[in-house]
């Protein structure tokens, strides 16, 4: 009886053993991208004595591990005795791993920080190293890429890496097919919608699955357009305009617009389905981020493609949502602070900007000379900068992320009442209106909005 | 003297003995208390006196008293959210209770009996099991999908165009679909279990009983239930215990904000979100007001199993 | 007897409706792994036109699979056995010792069930960091056993407490010693509840991705859940891949699985609970 006990253990330790005896003469994948730089690079710039260091870098972007490990590579040519490993986790388990990781002292050397109110809180609470003795980072960036990773008093705690824009990727050939022009008004778009969806063709991938692409790379990319950039921004955080303005109720009402032009089951479609839509040829149309540039290009093959900036209302100027996104700060408890000191000096390096920029096309470094971007979509992405009467971030990250617990964000608000107006259970007006009552219970600066 | 002294010796001995068997008791306990102590138990309980505390992070520092508890209850925000993820909760639960234990018991009552291929369906039935939620979340994300899942390719095949919905992404349908993904899941559980309940009654009595003429039907309501009643407890508990702490199945097929609009958001996603994660995009996790979501949770399910251990006691002392 | 046949058709009728649902998802799964991204879509669920292999050597290229397998088993299997010893133990004293200290004990050790485990994750970390087993398999291992403590000693004790007591007194008469009754009447009693027990916990473990997450960064020391949750997110947009590292993951276990399910479901049902 307990005989079967044992064949079922025994079982599985042999088929274990076996496993790991096939796996033992497997060398590590990862170091052999790196280990070929290291060895053809015979005189080090460094003394040659100098102790071998591994860094390790945390971050959230998993798609991105042959660029970094490029990038990675490049560091290490310059600086022979430090090895920096690129160690991503998953977008949604990020937040909480880093947390648990720098609370008890087993944190990576360097990680990506997020903007604004979360880099912050981390930096408040110690984890992460200042950078106001950093040579060379107050001349390689502007005051607002610094700003979202530095204190009220301008002193750095991340070295701004990465911003990203906003666009509608569009499929030229069903463009073509159904006699439709590039769109200049956002009347000549909803007008050219109508068309394709005539044409039995779907004219914007885009679902509400995941809530936060509707939210971040629709709703916010509409924003700047109809409330004008960065003043109209600081118009709403100064308190001279309340969060259900004529100009908001606008943006609402363009979210309602499209409601006919998204795809049948939208509500279930999630980020990557509607991503497929289009790159699948059934869509014509997604509003997406430039993050999406290499993903595209990988995929949708079997047609032309290009990508236009979502134009403005009739008669309004277009501004563009350009997001500064990311940056990497240093563990503070890290013992090799100063190697990765050395890491962070190399990010304001125009080498870095060349190496991000087109390894990751779509991911625009933020030196401030910008290199000559060699993907054809990135550069017209950043042509929409320069064509546009301002560029901005997106609107809820400054500032209206703070809530107190027990309020709720801007951006939780915005993107319930976005997902509302798409359900038909709020009007634009009732949607901008439960928008500013969520801000002014806890946004000083709105409280007379009430 | 003689007698005295080996009378005084064993109730010496009598005394000893009861300690010794004490001891023996406390060996059998100890490693098992050592490790639970330890690597649970500590580090848990030690966790919920952070429901008294406030501040950013994992381990706030700034004492509230109840404070936490009387916002969970008493601030709208809270409250909504707090009794939303108790009733999607309850209605996760209710679906397996309902529907993957009379499943379960209706397999094992169709297994029970030799044919040709039991063994394969009595396998097939529990393979689900050995998978992944990563893995079953994606297949019934992809099967469910809207534009190209099999589901609404086939109702609109079979002309019921009307029928074709966006499974997962109504507020009401969201809920009770990932249910019943999690159901399909897990089914093989109860499955095995009642199998071997089953597989315990004895044949004769089965045998007895059809030779005076009782249908399938009676036999399986008025002898077998019965002699099953000790597995169904068991089944029962295990089930209530296990998906009150459900988070895997709704985390990858509808995340951490139980999309669409909350309406699949369980007490653990609730936790995770508020303790652990931090609500998106933000992420700095409150962990007082997340340890008193899990007390909340942990007295609903600790009076839930002492009720049931009272009543099944009770069962056993009227038996 | 026509009653009968009628009952066995239902029964074939109802096994392979559900035969066909459990099927039908691992088919979708394993059969468009073997397919390029774009008939992915455009036929989801018919046979590969343009068979490929590229997305299973992509992720074996890429993923250490035959490491993350060897760690996972070795894991578990450990856990398993902890699980099984020590909680056999502790339920046959938590069943059979009347004292109050056991009926607290016996609520004390299910409570566990009701806490979610995560809550307790910074204390974990820096206990494993104390004991320096960080970035290490052997990490999980005291905190895998731990979690299935509650489990094990619910389900066994409640299943001792069913085994009949003339058992117990016929062995006692014999001047047989606690631990003797334990290891050769009890135990061995025990199979179909110690299979339960195992079974329950070998999927809780093996899928588990949380605490390798945080406890371990080493590449060496990833196991399966964390190996391809991690690849899985890389490849969230190409679906071939996605798929093989899918498949990757469920097919090892499965084809155990299937090699042992007789033996599993044997040992659960032989000498199950006399009713």
């Amino acid at each position: 009886m307990k005989n079967k006990l044992f064949v079922m253990l025994s079982v599985l330790i042999l088929a274990s053993l076996v496993l790991s005896a096939c796996g033992t003469p497997a060398p590590t994948q990862a170091p052999a991208t790196e280990a070929p730089a290291a060895t053809e690079v015979p005189a080090a710039t460094e003394a040659p004595a100098a102790e071998e260091i591994t860094l390790t870098l945390g971050s959230w972007r998993v798609d991105d591990v042959a660029a970094w490990e490029a990038i990675n590579a490049a560091f290490h040519e310059a600086h022979p005795n430090i090895t920096v490993k690129f160690d991503p986790t998953n977008p949604p388990d990020y937040n909480a791993t880093l947390r648990t990781q720098l609370e008890t002292g087993t944190g990576p050397d360097l990680f990506f920080v997020r903007s604004f109110a979360t880099g912050r809180e981390l930096f408040d609470a110690g984890y992460i190293a200042s950078l106001k003795d950093l040579p060379g980072i107050n001349d390689n960036f502007t005051e607002a890429s610094r700003s979202p990773w530095a204190t009220d008093e301008g002193e750095p705690y991340a070295v701004p890496i990465i911003a990203v824009s906003h666009g509608i990727y569009y499929n030229k050939d069903i463009f073509a097919a159904n006699g439709i022009e590039v769109p200049t008004t956002w009347e000549e778009l909803m007008a050219a919608s109508q068309t394709l969806l005539d044409a039995g063709v779907i004219p914007f991938a885009n679902g509400t699955k995941d809530a936060w692409d509707i939210n971040e790379v629709v709703m916010m990319q509409l924003i700047p357009s109809n409330i004008g950039g960065y003043e109209g921004r600081m118009a709403y955080l100064n308190g001279e305009r309340c969060f259900n303005s004529e100009e908001m109720v606008a943006s609402f009402q363009q979210i309602a617009d499209m409601k006919p032009f998204l795809p049948a089951g939208f509500e279930a479609t999630s980020y990557y389905d509607a991503e497929q839509l289009f790159a699948q040829g059934q869509a014509a149309m997604m509003m997406d981020g430039s993050w999406s540039i290499g993903a595209f290009e990988k995929d949708a093959t079997d047609f032309e493609w290009g990508v236009f900036y979502p134009p403005a209302l009739e008669g309004k100027d277009t501004y563009v949502t350009f997001h500064i996104d990311a940056a990497i700060g240093a563990n503070a408890a890290s013992p090799n602070l100063e190697a990765a000191m050395l890491f962070l000096e190399f990010l304001e390096s125009p080498e870095f900007a060349e190496l991000l920029g087109n390894n990751l096309p779509g991911f625009f470094p933020l030196t401030k000379e910008v290199p000559t971007l060699s993907d054809p979509i990135a550069a017209d992405f950043m042509a929409f900068n320069n064509a546009a009467a301002g560029v901005d971030i997106r609107f809820v990250w400054e500032k209206l992320l703070a809530a107190p617990s027990g309020s709720v964000d801007a951006y939780t608000s915005l993107n319930n009442n976005v997902i509302a107006v798409l359900k038909g259970e709020k009007t634009p007006q009732e949607a901008a209106d439960a928008f500013n009552a969520d801000l002014a219970a806890w946004y000083e600066p709105a409280a007379a909005c009430k | 003297m003689s007698q005295m002294i080996s009378s005084g010796k064993k109730s010496a001995g009598l005394l000893s003995n009861e300690n010794r068997r004490k001891i023996t008791w406390v060996l059998f306990l100890l490693p098992a208390l050592a490790i639970y102590l330890t690597f649970m138990a500590g580090p848990l309980f030690d966790s919920l006196r952070l429901s008294l505390y406030t501040g950013e992070g994992y381990n706030p520092t700034k004492f509230v008293g109840f404070q936490n508890y009387i916002n969970l209850f008493t601030n709208p925000l809270w409250r909504e959210k707090f009794l939303g993820a108790v009733r999607h909760t309850f209605i996760f639960f209710g679906i397996h209770m309902l529907v993957q234990n009379s499943l379960g018991l209706l397999f094992a009552n169709l297994l029970s009996s030799d044919f040709k291929g039991r063994n394969f369906f009595r396998t097939l039935i529990f393979t689900p099991a050995t998978l992944s939620v990563l893995v079953v979340g994606f297949l019934w994300t992809l099967i469910l999908n809207p534009n190209w899942g099999a589901v609404n390719k086939l109702l609109i095949a079979a002309g019921l165009r009307q029928w074709a919905l966006p499974w997962l992404g109504r507020e009401n349908l969201a809920l009770p679909v990932i249910s019943l993904t999690s159901v399909w899941q897990w089914v093989g559980m109860p499955t095995v279990m009642f199998l071997a309940g089953m597989t315990g009654i004895s044949d004769e009595l089965l045998e007895a009983a059809r030779i005076d003429g009782a249908t399938e039907w009676n036999i399986f309501w008025k002898i077998k239930l019965p002699l099953l009643k000790p597995i169904i407890g068991i089944v029962a508990i295990l089930t209530f215990v296990d998906n009150f702490n459900a988070f895997d199945v709704i985390y990858a097929m509808a995340g951490a904000r139980g999309e669409p609009s909350y309406s699949t958001d369980l007490l653990a996603t609730l936790f995770y979100r508020t303790g652990i994660a931090g609500e998106h995009p933000v992420g700095i996790p409150n962990m007082g007001m997340g340890a008193s979501i899990a007390t909340v949770t942990f007295l609903i399910l600790m009076s839930g199993v002492l009720l049931w251990l009272y009543l099944s006691r009770r069962q056993s002392t009227e038996a | 007897m026509r009653g009968l046949k009628l009952n066995q058709a239902l029964s074939y009728i109802l096994l392979t409706i559900w035969s066909v649902i459990v099927i039908f998802p691992l088919w979708t799964l394993i059969i468009n792994s073997f397919k390029p991204q774009k008939e992915i879509f455009k036929d989801p669920f018919g046979f590969p036109k343009n068979f490929t292999f590229d997305g299973y050597i992509e992720a074996w290229k890429t993923g250490r699979f035959d490491l993350y397998f060897t760690n996972s088993l070795i894991v578990t299997i450990l856990s398993l056995t902890l699980i099984l010893l020590v909680g056999s133990m502790a339920a046959y004293a938590l069943a059979k010792w009347k004292s109050p200290a056991a009926n607290f004990l016996y609520v004390f050790f299910i409570a566990g069930l009701m806490i979610p485990i995560r809550l307790g994750t910074i204390d974990l970390v820096r206990l494993i960091k104390a004991l320096n087993l960080q970035d290490t398999i052997w990490s999980l291992v005291p905190v895998y056993v731990a979690m299935g403590m509650p489990i094990a000693t619910f389900v066994l004790t409640a299943f001792i407490k069913e085994l009949p007591g003339e058992m117990f007194d016929a062995a006692k008469v014999d001047g047989a010693s606690e631990w003797q009754i334990y290891s050769r009447v009890v135990l061995p009693l025990m199979r179909p509840a110690l299979a339960t027990v195992a079974i329950f916990n070998m999927i809780k473990i093996w899928n588990d991705f949380w605490f390798p997450l945080v406890f371990i960064r080493a590449e060496e020391a990833r196991t399966v859940a964390l190996g391809v949750s991690l690849l899985f997110g890389q490849y969230r947009t190409d679906w071939t891949r996605a798929l093989a590292v899918l498949s990757l993951a469920a097919v090892p276990l499965l084809i155990l699985y299937v090699l042992l399910a007789r033996e599993f479901i044997k040992g659960l049902t032989a000498g199950a609970v006399k009713g």
